[in-house]
């Protein structure tokens, strides 16, 4: 019953990463910096820019903007508008004045005979802006940490969904499920990488390499009344402190189930049972009170002034299903492979079973916060669904109707739950899915509408899947595929219906 | 000639279901099984039909989430205009997110009923109605497996409760039925 990772497992899953890694980088030295065109008339549009530039950069892209406009036979002519006050008028809400803000007049080349079929210039302006063909290039470094946050959050979320579940597993005494228990096992040992990635990006906010947690910054907390009230328990000296005692649980008891599964293996008897029986309560008493106090200070703290209730329930909804979702792949991958032969369609319905209701449970509270906090209708907690509606709209109402629809479409029917084929199908898109739930939890909350979807976000989340089921395999292969010595081995190798 | 019918009777949901096993591999058509509970994985072992009582709840379900968007509608748009939740827009289908709970909560409503309703139609189950069942004892601990000669006519009788007889059973019954 030993698994050893096999070569070309190896191969594939760090040959993902190393994919990723590569990914990611050339997305990260292509990222656009957008200007902004809006059109004002035919003949006339206002292209402005609030970002970094030095003047030759400007210089390059009013030329190559030119050159563009030349094939499709305008020419420009660029008004600079460089007055503050005028500006000031315009945007009420901005204090800074833009990089630049050019005023373009177009008109026709001469003999190109292009006004005769209605194109429309000032459009043709707005649709370079807009489709990125007119911006800058710049490797900044926002979007690298909130990308790093989302990833880092989800495949930590993975590997606490599958410890909750192996914990929940002991404490209820489950039977069924015992031929599974390793995969579980196996999938909260790769919890380091998460929590490695989210320390990372804890300790760069905490030195201000990034303003992901604003209330991180002390001039912050001075400014804003609302986070000064808040203080109390968004300091760095507690937060660090929540942030050792979480990790520490969950390391702590993701290791000790190991250790004494292991002695199991060896010693036998039901006594190492009754010890994880008793710890396995006491970590979902920690578990309880930390997933939600972990989810509001990792995610729900980015939009410091926005709190809702729901929303430790709502994450930790999402965490489990990925968690299950991971199980069932891992469990069909070792069984394509002939490993886990005592692992029957029953337990793969089971797990199904789970799929099916978590997604049930994720979207039912998806919806209560969304419902309650569009019933009442009050501005600071209707911010956080404005910023997502008007700027992510069809990525988010996709989002959540995939994540709900599929699983209730397909999984409601027993043969399906037993289906390799379609597990895996509706398994890869709900994952997929709920990546984009973590990316609507954390986007629009650091970069607002200057958000793109690009080989970064690609290249990093198939660089952390790699290295995830990397972990995931070789911790799989240091003990043996089924817990013989389980009080209840028996009863699930014949669990049946 | 009037039917014979045989009872069985186990113990044990498990010996029964073996038994059962056992009986079709040699052939045996069985006509049913009685248990106070039911036993997971017998129905394709004893040949039961899949049942159809979730294709019901689905109707009844889907019955139910129109009833209530008809109602809704009737009560909250069109016999009196509400302002709800401070959006005066007067509209169903923008208003529909605070009218999801109701509309799920009836449309759980009528499918349970429904479902339950049907159930004790199909099964002729009523107050006062006599019992199907062989035994009494078959609502407490014992479980009961019925077998009809004039289905297994390559059988002969004494063959037929011959066989019975090897299979773990605690009680065995012929009864002869009008």
């Amino acid at each position: 019953m030993e698994y050893q990772i096999s070569d070309k497992a190896k191969k594939v899953t760090l040959g993902l990463a190393a994919l990723g890694l590569v990914l990611m980088i050339i997305g990260f030295f292509s990222q656009k910096e957008y200007v902004f065109a809006e059109r004002l008339d035919e003949h006339s549009v206002k292209v402005e820019y609030w970002g970094k530039a030095d003047e030759s950069q400007i210089d390059g892209l009013k030329a190559k903007l030119i050159s563009e406009m030349e094939n499709k036979g305008y020419a420009l002519d660029f008004h600079e508008a460089h007055s503050h006050d005028e500006h000031a008028e315009g945007h009420g809400t901005h204090h800074e004045s833009p990089t630049f803000l050019w005023n373009i007049h177009l008109s026709h080349l001469e003999g190109e005979g292009h006004g005769g079929h209605g194109a429309d210039g000032a459009q043709a302006i707005v649709d370079l802006c807009e489709s990125g063909t007119i911006s800058f290039f710049d490797s900044h470094w926002r979007r690298f940490w909130s990308n790093l946050l989302i990833n880092g959050f989800f495949f930590f979320g993975i590997s606490l969904g599958a410890l909750f579940y192996l914990a929940l597993q002991y404490a209820t005494e489950s039977g069924w499920g015992v031929v599974l228990l390793r995969v579980y096992e196996a999938i909260a040992q790769a919890m380091p990488i998460g929590i490695i990635v989210l320390v990372l990006v804890f300790i760069t906010g905490a030195f201000g390499l990034h303003s992901i947690y604003s209330w991180m910054d002390p001039a912050n907390v001075e400014a804003d009344h609302l986070i000064w009230k808040k203080s109390g328990y968004f300091n760095q000296g507690f937060f660090w402190l929540r942030v050792i005692v979480y990790f520490g649980t969950f390391l702590f008891f993701a290791n000790w189930f190991r250790k004494m599964s292991r002695k199991e293996d060896n010693e036998g008897g039901t006594e190492i049972h009754f010890k994880m029986y008793r710890k396995a309560a006491l970590f979902l008493v920690l578990f309880a009170v930390f997933s939600s106090t972990m989810s509001w200070d990792f995610i729900m703290s980015i939009d410091i002034h926005w709190y809702s209730t729901l929303f430790g329930w709502y994450t930790f909804s999402g965490i489990w299903l990925t968690g299950m979702i991971m199980v069932i792949m891992i469990v069909g991958y070792l069984k394509s492979q002939g490993y886990l032969e005592l692992v029957n369609k029953s337990h793969i319905h089971d797990v199904a079973k789970w799929m099916f209701a978590l997604s049930f449970l994720w979207s039912y509270l998806w919806f209560s916060q969304f419902m309650l906090i569009w019933y009442s209708n009050m501005g600071e907690e209707t911010i956080y669904y404005w910023e997502r509606i008007m700027e992510y709209k069809y990525l988010y109402f996709t989002m959540f109707g995939l994540n709900f629809a599929l699983p209730l479409i397909f999984f409601i029917a027993r043969d399906v739950k037993r289906s390799w084929s379609f597990i895996i199908v509706i398994g890869t898109i709900t994952f997929i899915g709920h990546w984009f739930d973590v990316f609507m939890m954390v986007m629009p909350g650091t970069l607002h509408d200057e958000w793109s979807f690009g080989l970064l976000e690609i290249g990093m989340f198939v660089l952390f899947l790699g290295a995830f089921v990397y972990t995931v395999l070789k911790s799989l292969g240091k003990a043996p595929l089924m817990q013989e010595n389980h009080p209840f081995f028996e009863e699930s190798k014949h669990h049946h219906f | 000639m009037a039917d014979k019918v045989i009872y069985a009777m186990y113990d044990d949901d498990d010996e029964t279901k073996d038994a059962a096993q056992k009986m079709v591999d040699k052939g045996i058509h069985i006509a049913d099984v009685f248990s106070p509970f039911p036993i997971h994985g017998i129905d394709p072992i004893i040949g039961i039909k899949e049942t159809r009582l979730g294709i019901v709840s689905f109707m009844f379900a889907i019955t139910g989430t129109m009833l209530a968007m008809i109602t809704i509608r009737y009560m909250m748009f069109v016999d009196w205009n509400m302002n709800i939740g401070g959006k005066p827009n007067f509209a169903f289908l923008e208003n529909m997110p605070s009218f999801i709970p109701i509309m799920f909560e009836f449309t759980v409503l009528c499918a349970a009923h429904g479902m339950a309703f049907t159930y004790f139609v199909r099964n002729g189950l009523f107050p006062g109605m006599p019992a199907h069942n062989p035994d009494p004892r078959t609502t407490d601990d014992r479980f009961v497996v019925e077998i009809r000669p004039e289905d297994n006519n390559q059988f002969s009788f004494e063959e037929l409760s011959a066989f019975v007889k090897t299979t773990p059973i605690v009680e065995i019954e012929e009864k002869v039925i009008q």
